[in-house]
């Protein structure tokens, strides 16, 4: 009950200097908001790349090994731009796969024309077996080609040239290769190790093949249905294919994930670590003004003491000051964060679904936990050095 | 809350009435340039009931009789028994609490707390001691005692004149219920007139059987005492 007439005092003493305490708090609140912005925006970032990427976390990759002489693939050749995939391989890589669907695809690019007068572009084309097709790629219209004369277009490819199911596509120059008619359009898939159709049209096999006189494939990919089995996959490939050389790479998507996850969190931490320093300057601003609070009351510590308050009693009312201003300021930054975070996420984001998760909301509350924390550290000291004033000397202060 | 410390408590036969005596005390203060001794062996004692005046120069050692009265300091060597209690081995803790509960003080210069207004000054002595919940009729008993006027009771220190302040002062000393009232030139920041109805407070107080230790220049003030303690070069000399 003592503490409620220090905690009162320490309010009061607050209220007649609130330009000074305002300013002090102003610096707690910038702390707090660039703490917890940083935090929520490094966060978001990582929940909006991991939705990218969450589709082809489930991957294995195998491509022919870039680097050095090349034994196995491609009919001995050499040189990566002729490296591809024999179908013996692919045989061996599904047999060790299974029961994994091991997926083979073919890749180039080519030109193309979507009508009569319009001009020639150019796009990623895929050439993929029609059954396996459904396991890689969800439609989100029309349906899976399952004739050569059918192709399925990327949701962005679609969007950017205006592509409905039924257009016709003339692919090569002045349409060589021949005219494909859009069966499906395909789901957003967004960044992918496996393939990154958004912008792509994905073909058949056996057109590519005819299309473009090639059997090799350019990679496998194979989607693994038990997540822990991923790296047992990736042994089995690595051991079955690169006994004699290193013949071909294999990329385990989760682990590169985590990869890129863990980049994302360093750098989160980093820009974090920077909201942190203006924490430290605030910190500093409380210490000073706790300290000009002391020296302006040395004459009513010497009062307070030498009518029977104690020296933890004096310790307090100066901690109370700090932690209100801690509090306040902590808070009111929470909420500035909240509001910076919503604002910094649909500029940079252009979403702000990565904001109202728990992942995202606890950075506020480190925000507001280290802004009390900090003020209560820096409190410490002038609270000890007015408890430790002589009676004597502080009653003579003038 | 740090209790009353007994284990220290030594009460003699001849100190049974004395609120508070001093034997043979010293006070030493070490400065590079050499040891200043500003009290040199000092004995007196105060019975309880009484209006004693201390008086004295300049650098008599007024201001160290005083700290050591109100507990504020520790001799140098010698004894001082504050209502049997020796305060020379007391912690830090213990001396607070001893002013606290024991002794009540009266400044010159008031010395109320400017964030607090008139109540809340009275009780805060209170507040230290119980740790619990204020008695406010009490404390309203205490200012009406001392003549203040209830419309006063919600004003700062800031709203009142010095005679006011000074009243305001006199209840915050009593509050507590102290074997001891220990004046420091209580009437030196007030004008003659209003100086006069703060004395003629304490001589009722002290009628009333509140002991009064003051410290004055002013002889005039002095009168007002029972007896006067005068000191020079930190020796009792009368």
């Amino acid at each position: 009950m003592s503490g409620m007439i220090f905690f009162e005092i320490a309010k009061r003493n607050i209220r007649i200097h609130m330009l000074r305490s305002s300013l002090a708090m102003l610096g707690i609140i910038i702390g707090v908001v660039a703490i917890a912005s940083m935090g929520i925006l490094g966060n978001s970032m990582v929940l909006a790349v991991s939705d990218s990427l969450r589709t082809v976390g489930d991957s294995v990759i195998v491509t022919p090994h870039v680097g050095g002489t090349n034994h196995g693939f491609g009919g001995g050749t050499g040189g990566s731009s002729s490296l591809s995939i024999s179908e013996q391989d692919y045989q061996q890589i599904q047999r060790v796969s299974a029961p994994n669907v091991a997926i083979p695809v073919l890749q180039t690019s080519d030109r193309m024309k979507l009508g009569v007068g319009t001009d020639d572009i150019v796009a990623p084309i895929y050439g993929l077996n029609p059954d396996d097709v459904p396991d890689l790629l969800k439609l989100k219209e029309g349906g899976y080609s399952r004739g050569n004369s059918g192709c399925l277009v990327g949701s962005k490819f679609a969007d950017d040239h205006k592509i409905k199911v039924g257009t016709r596509i003339a692919i090569g120059t002045d349409g060589t290769k021949g005219t494909l008619r859009v069966t499906g359009i395909i789901e957003e898939r967004g960044m992918a190790f496996d393939v990154s159709t958004d912008s792509a049209i994905v073909v058949t096999k056996d057109w590519f093949d005819t299309a473009y006189n090639r059997s090799d494939y350019d990679k496998v990919v194979i989607k693994v249905k038990n997540l822990d089995d991923l790296p047992t996959v990736k042994t089995a490939i690595e051991k079955q294919m690169n006994r004699r050389d290193t013949t071909v790479d294999v990329m385990d998507t989760r682990k590169t994930m985590d990869t890129i996850f863990a980049a994302f969190g360093q750098i989160t931490t980093f820009v974090t670590a920077i909201g942190g320093i203006s924490m430290i300057v605030a910190g500093v601003s409380i210490l000073n003004i706790m300290m000009m609070s002391v020296t302006e009351r040395i004459k009513e510590i010497g009062i307070m003491r030498s009518i029977g308050a104690q020296k933890q009693e004096v310790m307090w009312m100066f901690l109370y000051e700090a932690l209100i201003l801690g509090i306040a300021g902590s808070l009111i930054g929470g909420v500035l964060s909240l509001l910076g975070g919503y604002a910094i996420s649909s500029m940079m984001l252009q979403t702000t679904k990565y904001l109202f998760v728990p992942s995202s909301l606890i950075n506020i509350v480190y925000g507001v936990s280290f802004g009390i924390v900090v003020c209560l550290v820096c409190g410490i000291y002038p609270a000890w050095r007015a408890a430790n004033l002589n009676p004597i000397d502080a009653l003579r202060h003038e | 809350m740090v209790p009353l410390p007994q284990k220290e408590e030594v009460t003699l036969p001849m100190d049974e009435q004395a609120v508070m005596s001093f034997r043979d005390v010293v006070k030493v203060y070490p400065l590079p340039a050499g040891d200043v001794t500003a009290l040199d062996g000092v004995t007196f004692r105060v019975d309880r009931g009484e209006f004693i005046s201390i008086m004295g120069p300049s650098g008599s050692g007024k201001s160290t009789l005083l700290n050591l009265m109100g507990c504020l300091d520790t001799p140098t060597s010698g004894d001082i028994f504050i209502s049997g209690t020796r305060i020379g081995d007391m912690t830090d803790a213990e001396l607070t609490s001893l002013r606290r509960d024991r002794i009540g003080f009266i400044f010159q210069y008031f010395n109320l707390f400017p964030l607090l207004n008139t109540l809340e000054n009275v009780t805060f002595p209170m507040l230290l001691k119980s740790g619990k919940t204020v008695d406010e009729k009490k404390a309203r008993d205490v200012l009406r005692a001392v003549q203040l006027e209830e419309e006063l009771y919600t004003h700062t220190p800031m709203e009142l004149s010095g005679g006011q302040q000074q009243r305001v002062s006199v209840a915050r000393a009593l509050i507590n219920d102290p074997d001891i009232l220990l004046c420091d030139e209580p009437t030196g920041n007030l004008d003659s007139k209003t100086g006069a109805g703060i004395m003629d407070l304490m001589t009722e107080l002290n009628r009333n059987g509140t002991t009064i230790i003051m410290v004055t220049h002013d002889p005039n003030i002095a009168k007002y005492s029972n007896r006067t303690i005068r000191i020079a070069d930190g020796r009792i000399v009368e």
